[in-house]
Parts: C-alpha cells; structure tokens; sequence
C-alpha cells in the first residue's frame, strides 16, 4: 500500500458530507484538480471499514498569515528582501473532494476522519464503477483515455452499453476550435471502439459528416505518432494506425467536372465516390429545402400529387400535349410547361383542384432545388449513393459537405439520416450499430432559431436512436447554445478547452470554480469525461489519432482544382482503368454536348463495368460524323457545233 | 511560553467523570475558564550585573546588519501551559494542568518538529489532597483516571521550612499553577537538553537558559528572554538600554541568579521603539560563558535579528516573539 498523502479534515463550519469532504496534504505532494484519492476509514461501520473514493474538485492554500498588511510590514514594503526571511509562514493545502463512491455504499454517511492516499488503478476502477463492465466474460469496456495522477496511470473505460445503447447512447464533445480536441476525440474513440467493441454485441459502423475543413478527409492516411502516443496506444490497448477501412462521398461542383471535397487529389480518389441524386430522391426531403412559408397545405398537397402521380410514372391528361414520364428535374420542367400551357389554353384558373398561382409557385421552388444544389441534383436522374444495406463491418463512411451549400448541407444531411434509420428499423443496414458524427450543432441543432427539419431529425436520433442502434457522437463549440435534449440525450459527454465565456453559462454552474479553471487551461490531448457509471466528470488524455491531420493531407495531397471537362472525366475514370488516357477521352467526347459527357462518366462510374471503356463510349447516342457533301462533279461543257452561229 | 485558552478534550472530560466518582461531593464548573499564568510576586526590580565586555555598558550598532543577513538558528523551543480550575470540593479547587514542549527544527525555510525528541505533552490533576476527604479507589472500570496519563499532584504539601499552605483557594490555586508552571520548565529542559547534547545547530529557546546547568554551558543554546521584569542594569545604564536604537545591543553583562547558572547576556532593540513604550521590540539575550564576548554577541544578535522576519502577528507580543517561536506555540496549540 502506498504511503497516505493527506488527512480528512472537518470543522463545524466546513463539515463533511455524504458528497463532499476536505483534506490537507503536504505541500510537495501531487494531489490536484481532477486527482482521484481514496479515504481509509478509522472506524468500522457494520463491521467494514470504510473506504470512500473522491475527486479533487477544489483546491485552497494559506499560511498564518492574518492579513497582507502584516507581510507588507513584515518586509518593510519591499517585495525582494521577503525572498531572505529567515523561515517562511506555515502554510497548508486544502483540498475538498466530491465524494465519487463509497464502500459500503449503505449506510451512506458523511465521510469519517481518515488516511487520503492516492488512487491506485484498481482504485480508479473501483471509483468509478468501472467495475461493474470490466468483468472477465462481460467485458464492455471502452478505452477513452488515461487517467494521470502524481505516478498512477489508469486506463478510463466507457460502458458499451452506455455509449451505443441500448441503456445509454450518443456522445457531445464540446470545446473551443482549433486545438484538434473534437474531431481528434472523435477519430481516436471511433479506433478504440472499433477495437474493443465485443464481437458479441455486432457489427459497428460509422458515418462522418465532413462539414468544415479537411480534418476527416485522410482518415486512411498514417500520421505522425510521437513516443507519448505510442505509450498511450499500447497502455490502452489500441494499435496506432489509420483506419483500415474508409469510403468517402462528395458531391461534384456546380459544373459536375470534379469532385466537390478536399480529397480530390488523383492519388486518393481509389475510395471516393460520387454522391448524386435525382428527383425522386430530393422530392421526398423537398421540405428540407422549402421552408414553411413556401410549403403552405396546397403547395404540400401539388408535390404529394407529383410524388404519387407523375414520378417515375406515366402520365397522362386530356388537357396535356403528351405523356409525360418523369425521371429527371428537366422531365418534371416539362411537365410544369406542358401543364400551364394546358391551362394557358383553357384559359383555367385551377386544375385538379391545383391553382395555376400554386402551381407556378412548386413549379418555381423545385426547378430552383438543382440549381441551388447543383453537383449533387442531377437533372438526369442519376443516383449515385452511399451504400445503404450493405455497410460494412468497422468501416467509416465519410460523407463530405464541406464546399456544399447550407441547403445542399441540409439535404444530404436529413436524406442519409433518414435512410440510415430506415434500414436500421428494418435491420438490413448491413451493420447493427452506426454512429454518425455530426460537427457544428450549434448550427444544425441550435437551442433557439426555427425549428427545421434537421433538427427535428436530430433531436429524433438523440430521443429514440439508440432503440435503433443508430448513435450520435455530436460536437460543437458552445455546448449552451445546442438543443437541451439532444445534449440531454447525449449519455456521454467529453469536454475540450472551453471559452471561458461558455463556462459561465448555468449549465457549468454544477462544477467547482477550479474545475472549470481547469477546463478553460485544458492542454491538447486532454479531456474532462461525464459518463453515466461517473458520479462526478474525470479527465483524462487521450493519444494523438494515428491518421493523417488536415493541415499534413492538404499539404501532401493539395486539392484539385476546376479542370475541363475531359481532365475531370480522365481523373474520375482513371481509377477504374488505369489505361484510359486523355487522348481517348478527348477522341470519345469530341462530338457530345458537356451535359451528354458528365452523363456518360457518372452512368459509368456507377456501373464501374469490367470493360470501362467499351461502357463509357456505349453512353454515347450514334452520332454520324458530318462528312463534306460531295462535289458534283462540273459537267462538260458541250462543245460548240462548229457550225453553231451563235458559238463563241 | 503559551498560556493556551482552548477548551476541554476529549481525554480531559474523562478524567473528570472519573475524579467525580472518586471524590464524591464534588461539583463541576461549568464552562471552567482558564487561569492565567503566575506572574512573580516579587515587584519589578532593578538589579545590577557584571560587565564582561568593556567596563561601562553602552550601546552598540550591531555590524554589518541588513535584509540579507541570515540566521544559524536550526531550531526553536518553547513550552505550553493550561491550567484550568475544572471543579471544587467544598471551597477547595481541583485544578486540571497540561504542559507541553517542543522543539520546531527549520529545514529548507520550513518548520517540522524535531524528529529526535517527540514533542512532551503531560497532563496532571492538581489537588489539595490535605483538605479533601480520601480518594475512592475505583477498579479497572475508572476509565481515564486509572491510567498514567493523568497523574494526581498534591498542592497541599508542606514547604521546606514544614508549614502546610493555608485553606484560602486563591492559595491552593496559586500553588496548582506554580507546580504547572515548573512542569513546564522541566519539558523545556529536558528537551533543550537533548537538543544541545547532539549539537546540531544552534536552538532559539524562548525564555532565559540558566535553570539547566548542560543548557546554560552549551554553545548551542541561546535564550530570548521577552519580559523585563527584572532588569539587570542600574542608573545610567538603564537609560542606556532603554534608548537603544533599533539594530544596537548593549554590552555584555554576566547574569547569575541564585539557585541557577551563571550566563552571559545582553539587551538588544529589535524594532524601532519610536511611537512605543521604552520595552518595546527589546529582548535580552542570554548564551553561554565565552571569553570572546564581543563577537558572540555581534554573531548572535545578528541572527536574532535576522529572525524578526516574517512577523509573528498576530501574536500580541509580535515586536519581540521570533516566528519559530510563533510556530512553536501553534504547534503545542493544535497537539495539546
């Protein structure tokens, strides 16, 4: 047993409590803010001693001194002789603790005098309750982090169970940006869990949206690990290396000639994939793009009509010119003329109950939705999507929205949710367990603002996800400002540096003055942890992700920019078949409109055919090259009779 | 020396229960105060004292003094006393007295307790045993009495010339603090003893040297005396010692009270006295025998000056009281 390295102290005006007890220590001894320390007891209780476990939350220090004054005098009011006084002032650290558990937990009493001795690791996991899931043939434990305190160094586990459902779920990180603690929690937790998640409780996944920088984009990518890392890795049980398995998703640029992310250097397009969609696709989620003051109970009740009656089906009307059949926004396009035109004609005011006022004004909205989400709406129709019901196994998907748009945002965002909880009602995901991280709730889940439909969405993840298996790992920089139940929800949450001005909201007003000193100096690598099986938040480090950093892949791998048309075609071609070269592309396309050629690539790309040139030129319609007409050939010129007196 | 006004312990409250069953009849105080050390009843004197450095006494700047100037003291000793009158059997007072001593060594700046003497605690009942009815002898039950820890001491024996003190209370009671008062003593001297028998460094010793012949002889002692109730300087002298400037001691001058130890001593000014009473920030300090007087006392008083820093406030005596001794008296505080 360790030496003790402090004294429970009570007086009557700082008594101790069943939650709450002070101690002093020596002077030199390691004890801080966020130590673990256990109390032995003097007395038995119930035939047990006592052992009561705490978190230091709070830190005092004085000497004797009774007033400054008497220093000032003491010294002669000179700062530098006080450095020659013969003694210094008795002096004492005090510590109050916020009791974590105690054993016997019945009869629960306030804390008795006792030996303070430093938290041992069997210690910690006995404090935190961590040994309720660390049991050998029920072991949910989740590394986290390292707790480190004056020479004990304990692995922090989080419960499985509490972390993914189904008794507990959902993770918040919260922090100031720029000091890599979020999305490096985030990428570091998803490596642990993918390496300690019990193989009896199922396959996990996870789906990241990339919604600001490059931080996500390299997550395949080695990076550097230095040795204090490499300690951590192998103290918690995780092998520091990229993640094995990655797929991303982007949509293109307005012109469809690239990729819209920042991975879209040719070296890693291998495991990039389009994401394009056409009308029937949007049409369901229209309401993420259209706010209410446009979708009023008739516009609603016109696109439930062409949902149901004209999409993907053949219509017909006597006041229309044709049959329409409507695959694409340019189909529907012309639906809305032949429609208005047959109106026009009629010289009618409403048709099937729809007034021509409503109908321009859907017809407006909905031609607008491929423009201002234009590279991930085709007007073609095509769909090129993640790959809902066949996820794999410990695998990120990496959705990135970067460069997008705020509606574009929206929509990808509220249609991959929505299909992910689809398929997990019905469980043919693929997998049993996804998580999705979502930066920036303060921006798709603000606490005020109008209530859209991603939020809605959000808040239905964090409410009945984890019935699902569908868990979210949010983050954001003011944790105050995001809706109170998806953070409420959230059974885990960790802690980066935070603003001081966010600590001094009510919703920090639980921990201690010091805490939240300590939360606003935090270093990088380190983070304060609630997690339900935690009576009280501990902090703890957390080693460097093992994957490339944002900063390092955008300066190894420099984005692409906007290049013509057959260049882009080449790039999204090539590694489908290394052979293809820009002469071929340049042969095969010179004939066909833009639109024609970024069909015939994104047609191909979704096929990826064994034989991609032969598919890729089949896209193309028959065109017969122009040939120059041939010359009649000039006639002869009749000879003269010689005897033709009106010859030359 | 600290006359300590915190109240009863835990062990304190025992031995009352228990001296009640054995002293049926007895009644309590509730809220006993504490009674305040004797002061001497002799009167403030004058007495006069051989000069052993020069043949006048007269005031000397202390050399080389400053802010940086560092002291050799290695430790601090100083004693503790509560006397307390915890009850009466008809008009006649049962004292309880504990006395305590330690030395406080300084290791880095800091103060510990000595590790080679624990520091003394005794605690004793005080009883004019002469004018009470016989003690009851209680079986092992008694609870604390019955143990060594609390020794009964009879304050109504004879003197030396044979006479039993009289009934009055305010004598037996005089007599209890008296005997307190020399328990006291007798830890510090033990404790000095001991200290000056290793001979590690010198011990500052709140209070004179001269009771302890090995502590009188040692070079390792050096007391601080406080209260000028007996000064040792006559006429001229005395005016000289009274306007001591702050950083100036007097001359050397031999010190040998009856009954007691012959040491050399000499006045030194602390603090400024301007704005004060003429005793303020005065101390004497008493050493040892050494036949290099002069320098002694230059070496010492600088070191006795150099402990005037942190101050001691809030202690009342502050202008005079060395922090170690400070410390010391907390120390004794919180243990006893």
């Amino acid at each position: 047993m360790s030496e003790a390295l402090g004294r429970v102290v009570a007086t009557e005006r700082k008594p101790n409590t069943p939650h709450e007890f002070h101690f002093w220590t020596a002077i030199d001894s390691p004890v801080g803010i966020g130590t673990i320390v256990r109390v032995d007891g003097a007395q038995p209780v119930d035939g047990h001693i006592p052992h009561i476990y705490g978190i230091v939350v709070e830190g005092f220090s004085y000497t004797d001194l009774q007033t400054p004054m008497h220093d000032v005098m003491g010294h002669d009011g000179s700062p530098t002789t006080a450095g020659f006084a013969a003694t210094e002032r008795a002096e004492i650290r005090l510590y109050t603790a916020a009791v974590l558990r105690q054993i016997p937990e019945e009869p629960l009493q306030p804390v008795p005098m006792g030996q303070v001795y430093l938290a041992e690791e069997a210690d910690v996991q006995v404090a935190l309750r961590m040994d309720s899931y660390l049991r050998e043939g029920a072991n949910t434990g989740i590394p986290i982090g390292v707790y480190r305190a004056g020479g004990t160094d304990a692995v922090i586990y989080l419960d499985a169970d509490f972390l993914l459902g189904p008794e507990a779920a959902h993770l918040n990180i919260t922090g100031v940006s720029g000091l890599a603690t979020k999305t490096s929690a985030v990428e570091w937790l998803l490596a642990s869990l993918f390496k300690h998640f019990p193989d009896e409780k199922g396959s996990i996944a996870a789906v990241c949206f990339n919604v600001k920088g490059p931080d996500l984009c390299y997550l395949d990518q080695p990076g550097k690990i230095e040795q204090s890392d490499e300690a951590l890795y192998e103290k918690l049980g995780v092998e520091p290396k990229p993640f094995e398995s990655v797929e991303y998703y982007a949509p293109y640029t307005a012109k469809g000639h690239a990729l819209n992310t920042f991975r879209n250097n040719e070296a890693l397009l291998d495991n990039v994939t389009p994401l394009t969609w056409g009308l029937r696709e949007v049409l369901q989620f229209a309401e993420v793009l259209l706010n209410k003051d446009d979708v009023d109970a008739k516009a609603d009740a016109l696109i439930d009509f062409i949902t149901m009656n004209v999409v993907d089906k053949e219509f017909t009307d006597p006041m229309l010119q044709k049959k329409h059949t409507v695959q694409s926004f340019a189909d529907l396009d012309a639906w809305f003329r032949d429609v208005l035109q047959g109106m026009e004609k009629k010289d009618g005011e409403s048709w099937r109950t729809h007034h021509v006022a409503t109908i321009r004004k859907v017809r407006n909205r909905l031609s607008n939705i491929s423009t201002r989400c234009a590279g991930l709406v085709t007007d073609s129709g095509t769909v090129s999507d993640l790959p809902f019901g066949s996820f794999a196994d410990r695998t990120v998907y990496v959705v990135d929205v970067a460069n997008l748009e705020e509606d574009a945002q929206d929509l990808i965002f509220a249609r991959i949710v929505s299909k992910l909880r689809e398929h997990l009602e019905r469980r043919d995901l693929g997998v049993k367990h996804l998580v999705v991280f979502v930066d920036e709730l303060n921006k798709y889940a603000p606490g005020d603002g109008a209530d859209t439909y991603v939020r809605k969405m959000l808040l239905d993840i964090a409410e009945r996800g984890r019935y699902l298996g569908l868990v979210l790992f949010g983050a954001q920089q003011f944790r105050s400002q995001v809706h109170r139940r998806v953070v409420g929800n959230s059974g885990t949450g960790l802690f980066g540096r935070m603003d001081p001005d966010e600590l001094a909201t009510p919703g920090y007003a639980v921990l201690s003055p010091a805490t939240r000193t300590k939360l606003a100096t935090l270093e990088k690598g380190q983070l304060m942890i609630r997690h339900p099986h935690f009576t009280q938040p501990i902090f703890v480090r957390f080693p460097r992700p093992a994957v490339m950093q944002g900063r390092e892949g955008s300066e190894r791998y420099p984005q692409a920019g906007e290049v013509s048309l057959e260049a882009a075609v080449l790039r999204a071609l090539r590694p489908l078949d290394s052979t293809i070269t820009l002469p071929w592309i340049q042969e095969i396309t010179a004939l066909y409109t833009e639109e024609e050629v970024i069909r015939a690539r994104n047609a191909t790309l979704l096929a990826r055919p064994e034989n991609v040139k032969a598919y890729f030129a089949s896209q193309f319609r028959k065109a017969i090259p122009t040939q120059a007409a041939p010359r009649p050939m000039a006639g002869s010129i009749r000879s003269v009779p010689e005897n033709d007196p009106y010859g030359f | 020396m600290l006359a300590s006004n915190s109240g009863p312990d835990i062990a304190s409250r025992a031995a009352l229960r228990s001296l009640m069953q054995r002293l049926p009849g007895m009644s309590t105080v509730e809220g006993g105060g504490f009674v305040e050390p004797v002061i001497s009843s002799d009167p403030p004197s004058l007495r006069s004292a051989q000069i052993v450095e020069g043949t006048a006494l007269r005031a000397i700047r202390i050399p080389n003094l400053s802010a940086e100037t560092g002291s050799q003291f290695g430790a601090f000793l100083d004693g503790a006393q509560r006397v307390q009158v915890v009850g009466h059997h008809q008009g006649m007072p049962v004292v309880f007295g504990t006395v305590s001593a330690a030395v406080r060594a300084r290791v880095d700046r800091r103060m510990i307790t000595w590790g080679h003497q624990p520091p003394k605690v005794e605690r004793r009942i005080f009883l004019p045993l002469r004018y009470l009815p016989e003690l009851k002898v209680l079986g092992d039950a008694s609870g604390g009495l019955s143990q060594s820890q609390w020794q009964i001491v009879d304050t109504s024996t004879a003197d030396k010339n044979g006479d039993y003190p009289s009934q009055h209370p305010a004598v037996l009671l005089e007599r209890a603090v008296r005997a307190v008062d020399q328990e006291r003593e007798k830890l510090e001297d033990q404790l000095a003893e001991a200290w000056c028998a290793r001979g590690e460094a010198p011990l500052y010793i709140d209070g004179g040297i001269s009771r302890s012949g090995p502590v009188a002889s040692s070079t390792y002692a050096v007391g601080v005396i406080k209260s000028h109730r007996t000064l040792y300087v006559e006429d001229d002298a005395l005016r000289i010692v009274l306007g001591l400037d702050k950083g100036e001691r007097s001359s050397v001058f031999r010190v040998s009270p009856r009954s007691r130890n012959s040491v050399m001593s000499w006045y030194l000014r602390l603090r400024d006295a301007k704005g004060h009473d003429p005793m303020w920030g005065l101390v004497r300090v008493e050493v040892a025998e050494s036949n290099r007087p002069s320098e002694r006392a230059d070496e010492i008083s600088t070191w006795v000056m150099a402990e005037t820093s942190p101050l001691s406030l809030p202690d009342g005596r502050w202008d005079k009281m060395a922090y170690g001794v400070r410390d010391c008296e907390e120390f004794l505080r919180a243990i006893s």
